[in-house]
C-alpha cells in the first residue's frame, strides 16, 4: 500500500523533474540575495551561512509542498484516491516521504551554493547529510498536511506558509544551529543536542499528522 | 540584574493603558456583533 | 445554558471590578520593588495575562479534540471562541513583555522564550484564523482548523525548549522577577479578574461563533432572505 503510494509519488516527481531544476534556481537566487543583504563582508557571511541555507531551503519548500498536491486537484483525483479501499494514511505517508526526498534532494543541492557564496564549508559531510534530512523531514511532515487542506482553498499560496512557518520553528532553530555548529566548529560537542532535538520533532510530527490525515481528507 | 532602575512610571502606565483599552474595545466589539447577530434572527 | 442568559455579562462585571481593584491595589497601595522600582508593577497585570492565555491555549485544544471525537458543531464555536480571545491576550502579553523590557534590558524585545514561544503561538492562531476564514462549508472548516489548532498547541512545549535552549546559548538565563518580591494581593485579584473576563468573553464570543453558524447553515424561507444570505 504504502510502497505503491510512494512509487507513485516518486515517478510523478521524476516527470516534473523540470520544475525542480527551477526550484533549485529560485533557492539558489535566494541565497544570493541573502548575500546583498549582509554585504560582501565574508566573516559574516560565513557565520550566518547556516542561517541562509535554512531560510533559503523554507522558501523554496513552500514551492514544492504546494505542488504536491496539484495533480490530486485535477479532475477530482483526490477524491478517487480515497474511493480506493486503503488506507489514506499510506495515501500521506507516501507524499510526505516524496516531499522529504525533495526537499534532502533540494538541501543537499543549494550546499555547494552555500559553500561558494559564504565560503561556509565543511569537511563533515555525512554529518551535515544527517541534518539535511532530519531538517527537512521537519519540513515534510507538516507542510504535507497543509499542503492537502489549502491546495483545496483559494488562496492557497499565502495560507501554506502562514500555517506552516510559525509551527517549524525548533526545526529551523536546532537544524541552523547543528549546520553552524558543522560549519563553524563545536568545541564542546553541542550538535547532538541539536540533533537529538530535530530528531524528536520529526518523531512526534510524523506520527501526528499521519494520525490527523484522515480527517483532512476525508468528506 | 541591573541596578537600581529610576521612574518608570510611563512604561507603567502604557502598560495597564493598553490592557485597559484592548479589553474594553475587543468587549464591545463582542457586543456590537451580538447585537447585529441577534438583529437578524 | 440558556442562549440569551445574561449570566457572561456578570461574570464580565465580576471581572472587571475585581481587575479594577486589584490594580488599584498593585499601583497605588503596593510598595515599590527594590531593585526593578515602580516598572514592576507591571507584573501584577503581565502575569495574570499569562497565566490566563496559558488556560485559552489549553481550552481551545480541548474543544479541538472533543470536536474530532464528537463531530457536535457547538466545540467548534467554543474552539473558535478560545483561539480568538487567545490571539487578544497573547497580543496583550507581547506588548505588556515589550513595554517591560525596554526600561529593564534596554531593549524592546529581549528573546525570552516565554514571550517568544507566545510570539510563535500568536502566529500559529492568527494563521488558523486565517484558514477558517478562506473555508466556506462548515464541517470541513472545523475539521481543519480542529486539526491545526492541535498542531499547534503541541508545538508550544516544543518551540518553548527549543528557543530556550538557543537563547541560554547567547545570554545567562534572566527571566523577569515574577513572584518572589511580589506582593501576592494585587496578583492574585488581577489574576482571577482576567480569568472572569476571559470566561466572559469566551462565552459570549461561542454565541457569537453559534449564531454565525446558524445563520450560514440557515434554510432561507423568503426570497429575500435568500438574497441577504447569498
Amino acid at each position: 500500500m504504502l510502497a505503491a503510494a510512494l512509487r507513485k509519488e516518486l515517478l510523478l516527481q521524476w516527470r516534473s523533474r523540470g520544475q525542480m531544476m527551477a526550484v533549485f534556481v529560485f533557492g539558489a537566487t535566494a541565497l544570493l540575495l541573502f548575500s546583498f543583504a549582509i554585504g560582501p563582508n565574508a566573516e559574516m557571511l560565513r557565520t550566518f551561512s547556516s542561517g541562509f541555507l535554512w531560510l533559503g531551503l523554507l522558501l523554496s519548500s513552500t514551492l514544492t509542498l504546494a505542488e504536491s498536491f496539484h495533480g490530486e486537484m485535477e479532475n477530482r483525483a483526490l477524491e478517487g484516491l480515497l474511493l480506493l479501499p486503503s488506507d489514506p494514511r499510506a495515501l500521506y505517508y507516501g507524499k510526505a516521504i516524496a516531499n522529504w526526498l525533495q526537499l534532502t534532494l533540494l538541501g543537499c543541492a543549494l550546499v555547494p551554493v552555500m559553500v561558494i557564496l559564504y565560503d561556509a564549508g565543511t569537511l563533515q559531510l555525512l554529518k551535515l547529510l544527517a541534518i539535511i534530512m532530519l531538517g527537512a523531514a521537519g519540513l515534510s511532515a507538516p507542510g504535507t498536511l497543509y499542503a492537502a487542506m489549502t491546495s483545496q482553498v483559494k488562496a492557497k499560496q499565502m495560507l501554506l506558509p502562514l500555517l506552516l512557518f510559525p509551527l517549524i520553528v525548533p526545526a529551523l532553530l536546532a537544524s541552523v544551529k547543528a549546520t553552524s555548529l558543522v560549519i563553524l566548529g563545536d568545541p564542546m560537542d553541542q550538535s547532538k543536542a541539536w540533533i537529538t532535538l530535530l530528531a524528536a520533532f520529526d518523531l512526534i510530527y510524523w506520527s501526528l499528522c499521519g494520525l490527523l490525515f484522515g480527517r483532512v481528507v476525508e468528506d | 540584574m541591573t541596578g537600581v532602575i529610576q521612574g518608570g512610571w510611563e512604561f507603567v502606565i502604557a502598560a495597564y493603558t493598553i490592557t485597559g483599552i484592548a479589553l474594553v474595545v475587543y468587549g464591545i466589539s463582542l457586543i456590537v456583533r451580538l447585537k447585529e447577530l441577534n438583529k437578524h434572527d | 445554558m440558556n442562549r440569551t442568559s445574561n449570566a457572561p455579562y456578570a461574570v464580565l462585571a465580576l471581572g472587571v471590578a475585581l481587575l479594577l481593584f486589584g490594580s488599584f491595589h498593585g499601583l497605588a497601595v503596593a510598595p515599590a520593588e527594590t531593585y526593578m522600582g515602580e516598572v514592576q508593577r507591571i507584573m501584577y497585570v503581565h502575569v495574570p495575562t499569562a497565566w490566563n492565555w496559558m488556560l485559552a491555549v489549553l481550552w481551545a485544544f480541548a474543544c479541538a479534540v472533543a470536536f474530532l471525537f464528537t463531530s457536535n458543531m457547538k466545540w467548534d464555536s467554543r474552539m473558535e471562541a478560545g483561539l480568538e480571545v487567545g490571539v487578544l491576550l497573547a497580543f496583550l502579553l507581547c506588548c505588556q513583555g515589550s513595554i517591560w523590557a525596554k526600561p529593564t534590558w534596554g531593549v524592546w524585545w529581549d528573546w525570552d522564550p516565554r514571550l517568544t514561544s507566545v510570539a510563535v503561538l500568536l502566529a500559529a492562531s492568527l494563521g488558523i484564523m486565517a484558514l477558517r476564514s478562506f473555508v466556506d462549508d462548515p464541517m470541513r472548516r472545523a475539521v481543519w482548523s480542529a486539526v491545526a489548532t492541535i498542531i499547534a498547541s503541541v508545538d508550544l512545549p516544543i518551540v518553548y525548549y527549543s528557543v530556550k535552549w538557543w537563547n541560554s546559548l547567547h545570554q545567562e538565563q534572566s527571566t523577569p522577577q515574577t513572584v518572589d518580591s511580589v506582593y501576592h494581593l494585587p496578583l492574585r485579584v488581577n489574576a482571577f479578574g482576567v480569568l472572569f473576563v476571559m470566561i466572559g468573553f469566551i462565552w459570549l464570543r461561542t454565541r457569537v461563533a453559534a449564531l454565525k453558524l446558524r445563520q450560514e447553515t440557515a434554510i432561507p424561507h423568503t426570497y429575500e432572505e435568500a438574497g441577504e444570505l447569498a
